[in-house]
């Protein structure tokens, strides 16, 4: 035990002196930020882009009406321009816009048909893929609004009927308190902390788990191993190492969190980000150090074994692959289960060791599953790391002699299988 | 020693004892049935040329590799995990923590080997000082020469002050005066009571300073004893003759099996119970003889003898 304690704290401590560990401190929370700040400062900003749609309008009534809702929707940068229908009539017309969209004076253009108000059809020329955005998102919303607005006043309907008629539903939420009590909630904000301690998990196993495999690498590259099992144990050395680096992983996230508090606590705005710490609840709560510490236990014995076989992180890349898709499979799953939390796919892939970590985190916080549930993904969990912790000692074992030729899938199963 | 590490029984049994130790690496056999004894307070070699198994014999009584089969003893008890704190080890392979300081790296690992925090670094400060390292307990290893490092890599396989102490391929990649220096070292915990393993492929080196050894080849033991009883079942003849002026030695001398000419005279190795006398009446009549003098043969020549008779009686 107290040799495990001697390499946890040679292992933490060189890790939380290092420059590395300084420099990550400051700037995994910048990159962090610029990752959620980024998007929400450019994502109104797209329709700066200029661009102007040429409208062929039949009607005489939609190309006015359509540029004072689009500017009333914000869509600056966007320019509406009339293109008559000549001598030549709509063909000709229709020519032109064709040439003008080609030769980029127009982005796009819109042809709208005398029966409009009637059939409630209309084109949309265009040369790019990128162009349905525009349709989907811009003008669609507007022609709709023009077409409903212009039927009712064609039925006679009065302005005050038309906007009773197309009121709104506003639908508020309320939570229900464990106490049956009522609390008013704001979902968004909700789903976004779930998002952040998922995202949490979701680092620490990625990031920690993975300096494992090169801190056993470089292990081997300083020729310190045979020495040190001349000492230890394999399994209580890659014990040591993996808590070591798990501690010094905790202390730079206990750093962040501390920095988080206390600058919300001061009231400077993160993004556009508010706690709302009635949220976790004792069960999301204990779900959340469980998933991270098994999660970071399971992936970080299993990235140790690898290194352990490797000499190199080139040689390790084709043995990391499976790993990578353990993380990559419940990101694309993502949807899915938060959509249906509780449906047979998520509950079983929810409950695959590699997967659990995020995706059984995600149920508890979208729609607390059954408490069996939980408590078998962290039996599973527990399992798979005492056999992946076995495995890796093994490896350690037989990896050390491995110096110089580089490993592949047959020896990898010869090893374990002995 | 720590409480938590019960001590060797002083007397009895031999301090190690491997018995018909095999292992095999898929089809190629490392090590087979390799049986030894290692007296205790003595200093013990492991010899043979590079390849043989030696390193394999060593990691299996460290237990980093595991033998397929036979049985390893120290001081009569089966080995297990907890004895390996009476072992200092220093592999072939030397390393440290780059990044780490010297009283840092040595407090470490003697704090691996059960030595008490404060006792482990008053320990390491000793053996700094000692090493004429003293400057440089807080700098970073990276920061000292490789013979710096050497020395370093010394003190930390003494630090626990084990019962016995292992070196594999000891004198590769040193320096003469660090060959110097631990040559010395060896000696000096020999007096202390120390049993010391070693190997190495160096036979004139062990040659020197070993009681006891154990010759391989090919996985295989050759012979094994104390020096003089090594000696005692080769009771070979060597016979150093020099000519003046250039004449070359005559062919087909009775009882020789082996000649080459070093530093300016000739080396005859003869076979057991030849005569060297037996030489004169033709090495005479070959030129003017200037020197002629009968000695022991050396390890190597009596590991060459060895390794040929045993394929000799392979063949047979």
């Amino acid at each position: 035990m107290n040799r495990i304690l001697t390499i946890v704290a040679r292992e933490y401590l060189e890790r939380v002196r290092s420059k590395s560990f300084a420099i990550g401190t400051v700037l995994g929370p910048a990159l962090m930020s610029l990752l959620l700040v980024v998007p929400l400062l450019t994502a109104d900003r797209g329709g700066d882009d200029a661009r102007t749609v040429a409208v062929i309008d039949q009607t005489g009534i939609v190309r006015p009406a359509l540029a004072e809702v689009l500017a009333e929707n914000g869509s600056k940068g966007l320019t509406i321009e009339p293109l008559a229908v000549g001598v030549g009539g709509l063909d000709e017309a229709v020519e032109s816009l064709k040439s003008r969209i080609n030769d980029g004076s127009a982005h796009s253009g819109l042809v709208i048909p005398a029966d409009f108000v009637q059939s409630g059809r209309a084109s949309f020329y265009n040369n790019s893929v990128g162009a349905i955005v525009l349709r989907d998102e811009r003008l669609k919303p507007a022609l709709d609004r023009i077409l409903r607005e212009e039927r009712f006043r064609r039925s006679q309907v009065a302005d005050s009927l038309m906007a009773f008629l197309t009121g709104r539903v506003e639908l508020g939420s309320i939570a229900v308190t464990a106490k049956g009590g009522e609390e008013e909630q704001d979902e968004a904000v909700t789903f976004g902390m779930a998002m952040v301690l998922i995202m949490i998990i979701y680092m620490m196993v990625l990031m920690y788990g993975a300096h494992t495999l090169t801190a056993v690498i470089e292990e081997k590259g300083s020729r310190m191993v045979e020495v040190l099992l001349a000492s230890v144990s394999p399994g209580d050395l890659m014990l040591g190492k993996v808590i070591g680096i798990g501690l010094a992983g905790l202390t730079q996230f206990a750093i962040w969190a501390i920095a988080f508090f206390t600058l919300s606590q001061r009231g400077v705005a993160i993004g556009e980000f508010s706690l709302d710490v009635g949220f976790l609840t004792p069960v999301i709560l204990v779900s959340f150090v469980m998933f991270f510490l098994l999660g970071f236990f399971l992936y970080a014995t299993l990235y140790a074994g690898i290194g352990a076989m490797c000499n190199s992180v080139q040689d390790s890349q084709q043995f990391q692959f499976p790993l990578m898709m353990g993380l990559i499979i419940p990101m694309l799953l993502m949807q899915a289960v938060m959509r249906a939390p509780n449906s047979t796919l998520a509950t079983v892939l929810s409950l695959v060791p590699l997967f659990s970590p995020v995706l059984m985190f995600m149920r508890v916080c979208m729609e607390t599953p059954p408490l069996w549930q939980i408590a078998l993904s962290w039996a599973l969990m527990g399992v798979a790391i005492w056999l992946s912790a076995r495995a890796a000692g093994k490896l350690f074992r037989l990896g050390i002699l491995m110096y110089g030729q580089a490993p592949t899938w047959a020896t990898l199963i010869r090893a374990l299988r002995s | 020693m720590p409480a938590s590490t019960p001590s060797l029984p002083a007397i009895g049994a031999p301090l190690l004892t491997l018995e018909r130790v095999c292992k095999s690496y898929g089809d190629k056999r490392a090590v087979s049935e390799i049986s030894l004894e290692v007296p205790r307070g003595s200093i013990y070699g492991i010899l043979g040329p590079n390849g043989s198994g030696k390193t394999t014999t060593i990691r299996s009584i460290m237990s980093i590799i595991l033998p397929d089969s036979g049985t390893i003893r120290l001081a009569g008890r089966p080995l297990d995990p907890k004895l390996r704190d009476h072992i200092g080890y220093l592999p072939e392979e030397r390393g440290l923590y780059r990044k780490m300081k010297c009283l840092d790296q040595l407090v470490f690992l003697a704090r691996l080997k059960g030595v008490p925090r404060a006792e482990a670094r008053r320990r390491a400060l000793g053996w700094l000082v000692r090493l004429g390292l003293g400057d440089y307990a807080d700098r970073k290893v990276d920061n000292l020469s490789k013979g710096m490092q050497q020395k370093i890599q010394f003190a930390a396989t003494f630090i626990s002050e084990p019962d016995l102490v292992i070196l594999d391929e000891v004198f590769s990649g040193l320096d003469p005066l660090n060959i110097e220096l631990l040559r010395d070292m060896i000696v000096e915990q020999k007096s202390r009571g120390t049993t010391i393993l070693f190997s190495t492929h160096m036979l004139a080196e062990a040659e020197r300073i070993c009681d006891a050894i154990c010759l391989i080849e090919g996985g295989e033991k050759i012979l094994d004893g104390s020096l003089a009883e090594v000696r005692e079942a080769f009771p070979l003849r060597a016979v150093r003759v020099a000519w003046e002026g250039e004449v070359s030695p005559p062919a087909d001398l009775p009882g020789v099996t082996q000649q080459e000419f070093q530093d300016g005279s000739w080396r005859f190795l003869l076979e057991d119970g030849a005569d060297p006398r037996a030489l004169l009446p033709r090495l005479l009549a070959a030129g003017p003889l200037t020197l002629f003098a009968a000695n022991r043969p050396t390890l190597s020549e009596i590991f060459l003898t060895a390794v040929r008779r045993r394929r000799l009686e392979v063949a047979a």
